[in-house]
């Protein structure tokens, strides 16, 4: 997923203007996924949030000497959705390995079987005794259920701690917390005062 | 994991360029500092913290694009992808392979010989990935790609009129 281009940055400019710049647009561009990732959980949507997670967790990161604690508290915020979004991934990863494996096994069985009845006219049910991998199927079974539910789980956590910090309103009171501290009022010289 | 080293001198008003080049140049260092050990597969966290080291590096080099020269930015931006894409063939399945031996260790003994055959099929992986590392890391020597990256750092120490080759008026 490429990220969105930032417009008006200035390089002579200040480290703390050009910085919020760009976490305003990685905000906006996290916030843009949220709406399709709820409704669906779909993989890729999913993905591309988590990225857009991990841009926006990088940047407050590199900019924690301009903007102090509320970046470094921006960028865990970031890093928690990162990581909840990051085993999701995980599990999307891991299963079609599961269920390729578990297709490889069956392929090489069935083919074991096959050179085994060679010539017969038919094969006995009594045959898928001697599948060489027939003790392995059933670990890949159990894995594939668990990483199938552990995936649901977490989705349901992803949802429940987006909607918490949008609930919470964390995307405003990251960008106010990124604001330049007003300056003090300038004190009343001593000939105003008298 | 290794913590991220601060960047000397930050601060609100620091010149955006001039924390482009403090940033890159400490991020550059600290991917060649991580390389060593790294193919040894006993120790699976080196790996980790130079992978670590690179997608600092990279984010660096994305959110300061626009302080450096574009065509020596984006080859290099290019390179570092590479490395990290040739760092992740490695680690994914070293996370994959501990996931898996910590899930069997947690199930029946009659569902672990699956989860082994996984495991070994992952492990053939890993042992590509770090083929792959080996030859890209030979290559980084020869490619100088530090002192490249440091060379680029200093030039968002220029005005910034001249970085993409005009002349200030």
């Amino acid at each position: 997923m490429k990220p969105r281009k930032v417009k008006g940055l200035d390089p002579d400019g200040p480290l703390a203007e050009n910085a919020r710049r760009i976490v305003e647009v990685r905000m906006a561009e996290l916030r843009s996924f949220a709406p399709r990732a709820l409704e669906s959980g779909e993989q890729e949507t999913l993905h591309d949030m988590r990225i857009a997670a991990k841009r926006l967790r990088y940047v407050l990161e590199m900019s924690e000497p301009a903007f102090g604690p509320a970046a470094d508290d921006g960028a865990r915020a970031a890093k928690k959705l990162q990581d909840v979004l990051g085993e999701i991934h995980d599990c999307d990863e891991m299963l079609p390995r599961v269920r390729a494996h578990t297709e490889l096994l069956r392929t090489q069985d069935a083919a074991a079987l096959q050179e085994a009845a060679a010539g017969a006219a038919d094969l006995e049910p009594g045959a898928a005794r001697e599948a060489p991998n027939r003790a392995r199927y059933r670990g890949l079974e159990s894995l594939g259920t668990y990483l199938t539910a552990r995936r649901a789980v977490l989705y349901e956590s992803f949802v429940r701690r987006w909607e918490k910090m949008e609930s919470a309103g964390f995307a405003a009171e990251l960008l106010e917390g990124l604001n330049p501290p007003e300056p003090a009022p300038a004190a009343p010289s001593d000939g105003a005062a008298a | 994991m290794a913590k991220a080293l601060p960047i000397p001198g930050l601060n609100p008003g620091t010149r955006f360029a001039d924390a482009a080049a403090a940033s890159v140049e400490v991020r550059a260092r600290e991917v060649f500092a991580q390389a060593h050990g790294v193919l040894d597969i006993s120790d699976i966290e080196r790996v980790h913290d130079m992978r670590v080291a690179t997608r600092r590096l990279r984010a660096a080099m994305e959110v300061f694009a626009a302080c450096f020269s574009k065509s020596e930015h984006k080859r290099l931006l290019r390179e570092v992808k590479a490395l990290a894409d040739v760092l992740g063939e490695r680690r994914d399945p070293d996370v994959a392979i501990a996931a898996l031996e910590g899930i069997a260790a947690e199930l029946a003994a009659a569902d672990r010989p699956g989860i082994e055959a996984l495991t070994d099929e992952m492990r053939r992986g890993q042992g590509r990935g770090n083929d792959r590392l080996a030859a890209a890391l030979e290559e980084l020597g020869r490619s100088r790609l530090e002192e490249r990256l440091l060379a680029l750092a200093q030039t968002a120490r220029r005005p910034a009129a001249s970085v993409n080759g005009r002349v200030p008026a």
